[in-house]
């Protein structure tokens, strides 16, 4: 009997209860409960057909049959099983990291953002606002950033270029801290579980198609200010859309590394 | 919206509708022979059925945990062939919930068999006679 080959891949039981596991919810206690109830029914049935002369994963297969599918153990339709802590636990990995990588890559729009400034200047980087949409005080206050100009709009333009690398910048760094949290919760989530929660590469591959909208939108609003402004104010979008770009190849890289891993795996 | 009968309620010969709600008394009958564990209950439902009852097995586990929340059954674990394994029991509640539901259906059944008895009889013996 197949009852102490836990790793065992072709036991069909143990992929069975593994399915449950991530499907049931509860206490920690009840989900422990139903699980080794459900164990002891299924080797039960398996010891049964084997006594009666089937080999053992035939026997395995009409346990499994017999018992039902997993929904039928957990008492709720399918759509409607709520989510498990392994998938709560996997959802919070993908969020770190999606979250993280996405910050970080906000951060590095902001080097972007600098190399752009020094190369074209203020103007390039940011619009300013429109004539009588700002007050004499704000006037001081962008001139008192900015005493070697005497130029309100130059001031104003300096003052918001400052503001968004200083953003990028504060992102950068909560994105860094994201990402320190996604390495420390995937060792501490290492179990079986919470990985097989999503499939393989799910993350990697919604990180990948949300920063490929976020650089398509960026390069469409660069191309909007390059023809309405005359390249008034793109070096923001610009940035942002290299960024983006680049966390989007990141990611689209390591869902083609992590399904190739899984592939060399099961072959 | 009810759109159909839980799949527990699939049971071999018997029409699932038929059956809506008593998978509960099923249990809590069989129980009261005394206690076991979710396969024995199983077992000793399709023996008892004579093999009628054949229902996703899996579906009466979630019936045992309801019965149990609400009091009618109370389970312990033990060492059973080897194997540790959840003894469900019933409780006073359940002794008495078992016999105002046994009541209520055996009413139910046996106004049934009054009803189709005057309608099946003439019906069978029609039938019997084109034959």
């Amino acid at each position: 009997m197949s009852g102490g080959t836990s790793d065992a891949p072709t036991d069909l039981i143990e992929d069975y209860l593994d399915r449950l596991l991530v499907s049931l919810s509860g206490s920690p206690r009840q989900v422990r409960h139903t699980l080794a109830e459900v164990e002891a029914h299924l080797r039960d049935a398996e010891a049964e057909g084997i006594a009666a002369g089937l080999p053992e994963e035939t026997a395995q297969v009409q346990a499994l049959e017999r018992i039902g599918p997993v929904h039928a153990v957990t008492g709720r339709p399918a759509g409607l099983v709520r989510p498990s802590a392994a998938l709560l636990r996997r959802l919070t990995l993908t969020a770190a990291l999606i979250g993280g990588a996405g910050f970080v890559a906000i951060g590095g729009a902001g080097l972007v953002g600098r190399l752009l400034q020094v190369l074209k200047g203020n103007l390039f980087m940011t619009t300013p606002f429109p004539p009588g949409t700002y007050t004499q005080a704000d006037c001081a206050r962008w001139l008192a950033g900015d005493p070697g100009t005497r130029s309100c709009v130059t001031a104003m333009l300096a003052d918001h270029a400052f503001d968004y690398l200083l953003q990028a910048t504060a992102c950068g760094l909560l994105g860094l801290a994201g990402l320190a949290a996604y390495l420390f919760l995937r060792r501490r989530w290492s179990d079986r579980a919470t990985a097989t929660a999503l499939p393989a590469g799910a993350a990697e591959g919604l990180g990948a198609i949300l920063a490929g909208i976020a650089a398509v939108a960026c390069f469409g609003q660069v191309v909007d200010l390059e023809t309405v402004q005359r390249g008034i104010g793109v070096g923001e979008p610009l940035s942002l859309g290299i960024a983006a770009a680049v966390a989007a190849g990141a990611f689209a890289f390591a869902l083609w590394h992590r399904l190739r891993t899984v592939r060399m795996r099961t072959t | 919206m009810d759109t159909g009968p839980p799949s527990y309620l699939v049971l071999l010969g018997v029409k699932a509708e038929k059956l809506k709600g008593h998978l509960d008394l099923l249990l809590l009958s069989v129980l009261s022979r005394g206690p076991g564990h979710g396969y024995e209950v199983i077992t000793r439902l399709k023996v008892r059925s004579d093999g009628a009852f054949q229902l996703p097995e899996g579906t009466v586990y979630p019936a045992l945990h309801r019965l149990e929340g609400a009091g009618l059954l109370a389970s312990g674990w033990d060492v059973v062939a080897g194997r540790r394994r959840r003894i469900y029991h019933l409780t006073m509640a359940g002794e008495a919930a078992l016999a105002e539901q046994a009541a209520q259906w055996q009413e139910f059944s046996g106004s049934m068999t009054r009803v189709l008895g005057a309608a099946v009889g003439p019906a069978l013996a029609t039938a019997g006679g084109m034959a």
